[in-house]
């Protein structure tokens, strides 16, 4: 049988992974692909939680669900956002986007 | 707006070459794990686990480092796709297909249709910022911190149980159902959002006609 830690270890790399690409990305999708990347991190130790500690109930793999769900209508929103903004300025770049920047 | 689109045989060409580069990287540690699995040192679904899991991680580091980002986006169908084996491995068949259905099919097609439509043709190549070198140490703090509380933590040996999927679907539309039902307002409002956000509005249209440019 696996061990717990197996999936909860891939879960930590996969979420740190992901982080460093929001940060180091400069493409608005690229930072959203990075994003997708720790939400399933997340998922991914949701369902190990679920699985190992509380096979009765299993609430851990219903969020799941919703983590996926969610994330699948912020992918949406977000892509809009994203062609409105290149649209506009011609440009999908997070850092050229500062016209709140004080 | 059509020659804006990547052609079929430049995809081809892409998941002949990502096929290559994931074999060439790929057989090494199959070849290990294949050893340890035949000197009983790892089990059956060891073997699978570790197998999918350097799947999902060669998939997220192509996703996060590779500078082509139609390379990106699918190195990140890969991982997606590892992230629904690890679901079947962990005995949740139906969070499995979900990831499948929703990421798989979906999610990705959602991205790479904005990739295209943004800058994949004009300069398919991106720069990262120059802040790499602090998110390289934020996040190597951020996996530090929690692969440490994983390795401190002791929940003993725990046995996993089979998720089925009638006892999911009782579950989420019993106790969850109000959830639910938020989750399809949610859906409705983000798509329509979505899509009154990203349409040309008839102003634009008149001010600025674009040729044989279809109208989204």
């Amino acid at each position: 049988m696996i061990p717990m830690e197996n999936f909860l270890l891939l879960s930590a790399v996969l979420f740190a992974i992901g982080f460093y690409g929001v940060l180091a990305r400069r493409s608005a999708i690229l930072i959203l692909i990075s994003v997708e990347l720790m939400l399933a991190g997340v998922a991914i130790n949701f369902v190990t939680f679920a699985t190992y500690l509380d096979s009765q109930a299993f609430s851990g793999a219903i969020f799941a669900l919703f983590v996926i769900t969610v994330a699948a209508a912020e992918v949406g929103l977000a892509l809009g956002i994203v062609l409105r903004i290149f649209r506009e300025r011609q440009t999908a770049n997070v850092d050229e986007v500062d016209t709140l920047k004080w | 707006m059509l020659d804006r689109l990547p052609l079929p045989s430049q995809f081809d060409r892409i998941i002949v070459q990502g096929s290559i580069v994931a074999g060439m990287l790929g057989t090494p540690i199959l070849v290990v794990l294949l050893a340890l699995l035949l000197l009983s040192r790892i089990s059956a679904p060891e073997f699978v686990f570790w197998l999918d899991a350097t799947v999902v991680i060669a998939g997220a580091l192509g996703a996060v480092l590779l500078r082509n980002i139609v390379h990106a986006a699918l190195a990140l169908i890969a991982t997606l796709l590892g992230v629904a084996g690890i679901f079947l491995l962990l005995a949740n068949e139906f969070i499995a297909l979900v990831q499948v259905l929703v990421y798989g099919g979906g999610v990705t097609i959602l991205l790479l249709f904005g990739l295209m439509l943004t800058n994949a043709q004009d300069e398919p190549v991106v720069s990262d910022g120059s802040q790499k070198p602090f998110a390289f140490g934020v996040a190597v703090i951020i996996g530090g911190l929690f692969i440490a509380a994983v390795i401190d933590a002791n929940w003993g040996a725990r046995v996993p149980a089979v998720v089925s999927f009638t006892a999911f679907g009782e579950r989420l539309f019993r106790d969850f159902l109000i959830p639910v039902i938020l989750i399809a307002i949610l859906l409705d409002i983000a798509l329509s959002g979505a899509f009154v956000n990203a349409r040309r509005s008839r102003d634009e249209d008149e001010m600025a006609p674009t040729g044989g440019e279809a109208r989204s």
